[in-house]
């Protein structure tokens, strides 16, 4: 700005310039002397305290490593905690943002949904922790809704209509039948037995016991044999037969979450999951899991990713892995048994005459 | 002289299991064949239907075969006898069967067995059903079973090859039971088979003079028991 044009400036417009200054200096030396975060994803002042379990009071604790993985962290604290009192800690509330804020579209849904009169956004994502469910195994989700939903009474409660309940909570994460997603994709993700035993429960294979088998090289390359970061569904079938302790195991995961939680007689459809070749079969990725906690996803190629893996021992899902080639054994089998009613019919049909003298003579 | 004779030859609790198999195993291998296929098979509505529907007739069809079991080898005793071969069996009547079946059978020949309340099964029938009821009936129910509880028979599954091995059992020994069914149900049209097992008794012509039969050798074609039929041509022949 010019000093001509200053001169033109009416009084009122001068003391709104001199105000807008003195609130920039204002917080320029707040950030200086107490900054609340840096929008870079350290909110180093803030967890230097809220950061170590004895700092500060429980339920404020942020656990570091964690906090830094989520979209919020790259907010900044004070994105959320814009208000904190210059003297804090002093004892005094500290105020906080509301989720609408931000995720106002999410809200709206989420208001139309069963939860919407249960609990509110903090009851299932706690923000220091949040992440995208793209970052997260299937396992993972199902832990946020067991934290109100007692694992054992939804078993005998989808059991009054869905066989083999607890086989179906376990394997699928809960949003794939209780929202109103429309496109899912199979996420697949590298499971170990537990304590290696062969009967041991199957659990999703750490970064670190992955990272020691792949000798150096990124986990991926364990499927992944040509490292095209793409997975094709013969590279999967040579996974699954090579491995001896690995497994892979897909679980179908909507696209895009939404947030109206809702009990969808859609669902109760068996056929919805259990067709070989639909098109919810189609799109998939493996989950490989990364050092930081979250997991990288690979793409795979398109096609009835179930029918690759039906290569896998463990891993069988009715009416969708199917084997062609056993299906081949089968109509053989069958066919074997229709030799003696079609070939013996065949030459009774034409002997009939032989059998009509006989019974004529006696 | 020939008189007709009522044999009491199928007792009714063998005859109600016998048709609650039957039906069982068909409404088995048509739910099974929707659960396999349901892209292209939807014989019971709904693919839930369909399981629903498999468990129940496999339920059932696993209690009447222990009640069969249980019949056979406790109440009668007759099990074995009735159903594992015996030498003469094994070194004759399978080849003498199976010639009749193959060429006999098409000239007139009358079978070279007859069924009697403790012998019912010629040769072939009793190799046969020992297999399908020894091995075939009590695997794919082991297997049903396994696969009906996953979850709380884990270990047990895993210990048979895992999920996929079982599945594929199933599958294949379904196939083979079906293979059966076609081959039973045409045979049992060769002979009257099919009365007894509705009314349990069977009607016999018994002749007076079988005891006075000369012991005269066909070649190939030699005495057996139960073979009225047989010692009634040796006699013809003699008196021609």
């Amino acid at each position: 700005m010019k000093p001509a044009d200053l001169q033109k400036m009416s009084l009122l417009a001068k003391l709104a310039l001199c105000a807008w200054a003195l609130a920039g200096i204002i917080a320029q030396a707040n950030a200086w002397g107490f900054s609340y975060g840096d929008q870079t994803g350290n909110n180093q002042a803030c967890l230097s305290c809220h950061g170590k379990t004895g700092n500060v009071p429980k339920g404020t604790f942020i656990d570091p490593q964690r906090f830094t993985q989520t979209a919020h962290a790259n907010l900044g604290c004070e994105a959320c905690h814009a208000t904190v009192p210059v003297n804090h800690p002093d004892g005094t509330k500290v105020p906080k943002a509301d989720c609408r804020d931000c995720h106002s579209g999410i809200s709206e849904e989420y208001a139309k949904g069963l939860h919407a009169s249960k609990t509110n956004c903090n009851g299932c994502h706690n923000p220091h922790l949040v992440q995208n469910p793209k970052d997260v195994s299937g396992q993972e989700i199902n832990m946020i809704c067991s934290n109100c939903h007692n694992s054992l009474e939804m078993t005998a409660k989808h059991g009054e209509w869905l066989p083999q309940s607890e086989l179906h909570l376990r394997m699928l994460p809960c949003i794939t039948c209780h929202t109103g997603a429309k496109d899912y994709y199979i996420s697949m993700y590298i499971v170990k037995s537990k304590g290696d035993s062969r009967f041991g429960k199957q659990e999703v294979a750490e970064y670190a016991e992955l990272k020691a088998m792949a000798d150096g090289r990124p986990i991926v390359s364990l499927i992944d044999t040509n490292r095209d970061n793409y997975v094709s569904l013969e590279e999967l079938r040579v996974f699954n037969r090579t491995q001896k302790s690995l497994r892979l195991y897909g679980m179908m995961t909507p696209s895009t979450v939404s947030h109206k939680f809702e009990i969808l007689d859609s669902r109760r459809n068996c056929s919805f999951c259990h067709t070989s070749g639909s098109g919810l079969m189609q799109t998939s990725f493996i989950a490989v899991p990364e050092e930081n906690g979250t997991f990288l996803r690979v793409p795979v190629e398109k096609g009835a990713v179930l029918d690759a893996l039906y290569a896998a021992p463990d891993f069988y899902m009715m009416g969708s892995t199917k084997n062609t080639r056993l299906n081949s054994i089968g109509l053989a089998v069958i066919c074997c048994g229709l030799i003696m009613p079609v070939g013996h019919g065949f030459v009774r049909f034409l002997t009939r005459k032989n059998r009509k003298q006989k019974e004529h003579q006696s | 002289m020939s008189e007709t004779k009522r044999i009491y030859l199928q007792p009714w609790p063998i005859r109600i299991w016998h048709w609650i198999n039957a039906s069982g195993i068909i409404i088995l291998i048509l739910s099974g064949a929707q659960i396999r296929f349901p892209e292209t098979l939807s014989i019971f509505t709904s693919y839930k239907s369909a399981i629903e529907v498999h468990n129940t007739a496999g339920i059932i069809v696993s209690i009447s075969f222990s009640f069969w079991f249980f019949y056979y080898k406790m109440v009668k005793n007759t099990l074995d006898k009735l159903y594992i071969p015996d030498e003469e069996d094994i070194k004759h009547g399978l080849v003498r069967q199976l010639l009749y079946y193959c060429f006999w059978y098409f000239l007139g020949r009358p079978s070279p067995y007859h069924a009697t309340p403790d012998h019912k099964f010629n040769p072939m029938q009793k190799s046969a059903y020992l297999a399908v009821m020894f091995v075939l009936m009590p695997l794919v129910g082991l297997t049903g079973i396994l696969l009906l509880n996953v979850t709380p028979l884990r270990v047990l599954i895993l210990m048979w090859g895992g999920i996929k091995f079982i599945v594929a059992l199933h599958f294949l020994l379904a196939c083979s039971l079906l293979a059966f069914l076609c081959t039973h149900v045409y045979l049992a049209t060769l002979g009257d088979y099919i009365k007894p097992m509705l009314i349990g008794w069977e009607e016999v012509e018994e002749h007076e003079d079988v005891e006075a039969a000369p012991e005269v050798v066909i070649p190939g074609y030699r005495p057996v028991r139960h073979y009225p039929e047989y010692e009634r041509e040796l006699l013809e022949q003699r008196h021609s």
